[in-house]
């Protein structure tokens, strides 16, 4: 296994995530970015542990991370639906109700 | 033992506050309850480290070595400290049983002052600089709770913003101060710092030496930072009584004393100190003179007394000064809870409103004259002995001038305290609803300290011995009671005194006849009552602080992807560092 | 290696197509993809226990999430003008993965044999050396039940009493 080739798939993956993180209005956009993002993390925590030469260690951190950001979604979604009970749109904007 | 004892006496109270608040505002009486009981706990846990403090052994958690070790260790200053914040705070909580029946958010109430209690016994028993600056800011949060208690009270809220602003600032001091001592000597750890002190760079060590200055002043409202504290009376007068007078005030003389031996070769440091506490006394007490709030009286004479305790640090009297700060911890608390009880009972803080409160508060009337004489400082209470060795210091190691100003600023004490006992408990009776005695709980809490006040004098000896044995650093050499006795009465120095004080009592007395020289000293009156200009610093400070935070608002917006841009414009900054630094 | 090169190039524009799709169902169907690719490089990576995790959580519980709550949430027209503007955006992100590049560079050649890396079993690993991180999940689990719970629980009393705002 080339580690370029995996290496390349993580700094995608990182990239994507993180720019449509900037860039999304919509609430569930948001939360297919996290995702992304989380399996780019997920990647390189494999990879690492391979290299380090500690494959276990490795890889019950990715099942760590694949559980937390399971419930990061779950939790989010059920977020995003009372938001648009509550506001009537999922549009990020319309949910800073502090005083400008 | 000592780990458990310390462990107890940190973690009752807090303890304590969390079952408090959680037992909910609608049983008061368990509140009272257990509040009472945690705090007497936590005394008792206090007094008991008294007793075994010569084991040694220090309650450690290690940290790794990036904080070092969070020790808490039993010496001399900690556990005296820590034995008037846990004693002192249950007669103050005590107190609040009948001060505060009825009031509502009893939780909150009881839960800060019990938090405030172990905080204030952790700053004084840690020997770590980054956990005393943790501790630290939790006292300044407990007493911004605190003073804002009544928070629909605007001034009350302002007293409070105003209390965190300034104590604030100095705190910046203290971290200044632990990030250096990391950097320069690899610890935090307290006995590292002043047996290395001499080894930091001369320039590092001044900025040390002035920035802890500052953050002891700020935090015992000394010059030029002194006009927080009377706008802290808002507070309800427990708290007035054990925040503001016992013990939070007194973290700053603390400071001075535990790092006076690092930085007492700075160049004028000393000089400095002595300054600043000269200074303090001298303002406060024209300031007492001139207030007409009885609660504003007792907080300008804290001022002044701490001035007196600074004053001797810079002279080089570490335990004259302690020795001070026992004796006002305990007159002072005595004079804000009987003051408490007046207050509580007439419904009005203007001594102007007073009179002849004598006839139906004659047990109030005599502890609040116990304390009072023991802040005027007449012999054989133990204020008479404390501020005599004060002065005894000031004047073997500091100039002549300054120990003019003190002595002259002993006499206007003796001035301010006799005209604040006559305007309140004496003189011509005015209109008035139903006055009571105070109540049975309140009695509970003042009799202890009026028999603190007459008696403590004679645990000289003891406490000398106490702190000369557990402070390697600071080269106080323990003697008995009596050879302190005798060094006080034996020296001219306190017959002066005892003069000057008796001239400031007859001054109230023939205050009719001095009508001529107090023509011109309106003017003074005028200028002192309105704090020489200080409150206008202070009020400028605050309202650029609070200028400052509505401009910076406009950086959160509430919108999610400015927040995801803050994070990872820090991600940017910090990957820079790393690919930079790697 | 060429058909790793194929599968990350597939992953990468499955990831692209789930960020800019218009509707949001075929968002979550773009992700369920990435998912599904993901495994296969879990695989391919040696350690098929997390692919097989990560088929069955990502790739089918996540995705039937998201498109229960699109269904709930319902579909919606919203500006494409982003808030952050995008040469800012591009920036910051550019300059993170460069220097993320930057600071890996070294690895590029390696290549490392999958099946020599094996030294203890995965399961003494995983439920002894680093027991803390199964408490963990263990934790997030009950409170992410806790958490949805909470918030979905609470619309059926005030829906009745308000009619639903």
């Amino acid at each position: 296994m080339n580690v370029g080739i995996v290496v390349l798939a993580i700094t995608g993956l990182l990239a994507i995530g993180l720019y449509a993180l900037l860039v999304a209005r919509n609430l569930i956009k948001v939360f297919v970015a996290l995702q992304i993002l989380v399996k780019g993390a997920m990647l390189a925590m494999l990879a690492a542990g391979q290299i380090a030469g500690k494959a276990q260690v490795g890889e019950s951190m990715a099942l760590t991370v694949i559980v937390a950001d399971t419930i990061v979604a779950v939790v989010g979604l059920a977020l995003a639906v009372q938001l648009r009970r509550h506001f009537g749109t999922l549009d990020v904007r319309a949910f800073s109700t502090l005083k400008r | 033992m000592v780990p458990i004892l310390i462990a107890l006496i940190i973690g009752l109270p807090w303890l304590g506050a969390l079952l408090v608040w959680l037992a909910g505002d609608r049983r008061p009486g368990l509140q009272h309850g257990l509040a009472a009981g945690f705090a007497a706990a936590a005394g008792a846990a206090a007094l008991a480290l008294l007793l075994v403090y010569r084991q040694g052994g220090s309650l450690t958690f290690a940290m790794g070595p990036a904080f070092g070790e969070f020790s808490f260790a039993p010496d001399g200053l900690g556990i005296f400290l820590s034995i008037i914040a846990a004693v002192v705070g249950a007669l103050a909580v005590v107190f609040s049983v009948d001060y505060m029946r009825g009031s509502p958010q009893l939780g909150r109430y009881y839960a800060m002052v019990l938090f405030f209690i172990g905080a204030m016994a952790g700053l004084v028993l840690t020997t770590n600089l980054l956990l005393m600056f943790f501790f630290w800011e939790i006292t300044a949060l407990c007493s911004y709770a605190l003073i804002s208690f009544y928070n629909d009270d605007p001034k009350a809220v302002a007293g409070g913003m105003k209390a965190l602003i300034m104590t604030q600032l100095g705190g910046v001091g203290l971290l200044l101060g632990a990030a250096l001592s990391y950097a320069y000597l690899g610890s935090f750890d307290l006995a590292v710092f002043l047996a290395q002190a001499g080894g930091l760079p001369a320039d590092v060590l001044q900025v040390l030496a002035f920035g802890f200055l500052a953050a002891a002043a700020a935090k015992s409202a000394q010059f030029p930072f002194q006009t927080w504290l009377p706008d802290a009376m808002e507070a309800p007068t427990p708290v007035s009584a054990l925040i503001h007078a016992a013990t939070m005030v007194n973290a700053g003389v603390y400071l001075l004393a535990r790092f006076y031996p690092a930085f007492a070769g700075v160049p004028y440091w000393r000089e400095s100190v002595m300054l600043v506490g000269v200074l303090s006394a001298l303002l406060a007490a024209m300031m007492a003179l001139v207030a007409v709030d009885l609660k504003r009286v007792l907080a300008y004479s804290t001022v002044s007394q701490l001035g007196y305790m600074v004053y001797a640090v810079g002279a080089g009297g570490v335990f004259a000064s302690q020795f001070h700060l026992l004796s006002h911890s305990l007159f002072k608390a005595l004079l804000f809870l009987a003051a408490g009880a007046v207050i509580h009972s007439l419904g009005t803080r203007d001594m102007r409103e007073m009179g002849d409160v004598r006839r139906v508060m004659p047990i109030t009337r005599t502890v609040f004259v116990i304390g009072a004489a023991a802040l005027a400082g007449l012999p054989f209470l133990n204020g008479f002995w404390s501020k005599e060795l004060v002065l005894e210091a000031g004047l073997k190691h500091g100039p002549l001038w300054m120990y003019a100003a003190m002595l002259f600023t002993a006499g206007l004490t003796a001035l301010y305290t006799f005209r604040c006992v006559w305007m309140v408990f004496y003189g011509p009776p005015k209109e008035r609803q139903h006055a009571h005695e105070a109540g049975r709980w309140m009695r509970a809490a003042l009799y202890p300290l009026a028999f603190g006040a007459l008696t403590t004098w004679l645990l000289a000896g003891p406490f000398s011995t106490l702190l000369g044995e557990t402070l390697p650093f600071h080269e106080i050499h323990p003697e008995p009671t009596q050879a302190f006795l005798i060094e006080v009465l034996a020296a001219p120095a306190t017959w002066l005194a005892l003069g000057v004080v008796a001239l400031g009592l007859l001054a109230w007395q023939l205050r009719a006849h001095l009508a001529l020289i107090s023509e011109p000293l309106q003017d003074l009156g005028r200028l002192a009552g309105a704090s020489f200009g200080f409150e206008a610093l202070n009020r400028l400070i605050v309202r650029s602080v609070q200028s400052a935070a509505e401009d910076l608002r406009g950086l959160q917006t509430g919108l999610l992807n400015w927040n995801i841009l803050g994070i990872v414009a820090a991600l940017v900054i910090v990957l820079l560092v790393a690919a930079l630094g790697a | 290696m060429f058909v790793h090169g194929l599968i990350v190039a597939a992953l990468l524009i499955c990831a692209v197509q789930a960020v800019r799709s218009k509707r949001l169902l075929h968002s979550a169907l773009w992700l369920a993809g990435t998912s599904a690719l993901t495994a296969l490089m879990i695989y391919l990576l040696g350690a098929p226990e997390v692919a097989v995790i990560e088929l069955s959580v990502g790739a089918g519980l996540v995705t039937v999430l998201f498109v229960f709550a699109i269904n709930i949430a319902g579909e919606e027209a919203i500006p494409i003008q982003s808030i952050v503007p995008r040469p800012l955006a591009w920036f910051l992100m550019l300059s993170s993965i460069v220097m993320l590049m930057w600071m890996n560079r070294d690895l590029v050649g390696l290549n490392v044999d999958v099946a020599q890396v094996l030294q203890l079993d995965f399961k003494t690993v995983m439920w002894e050396n680093r027991i803390l991180d199964v408490l963990l999940q263990v934790g997030l689990i009950f409170s992410g039940v806790l958490g949805v719970l909470g918030l979905l629980a609470e619309t059926h009393p005030s829906a009745l009493k308000e009619g639903g705002q």
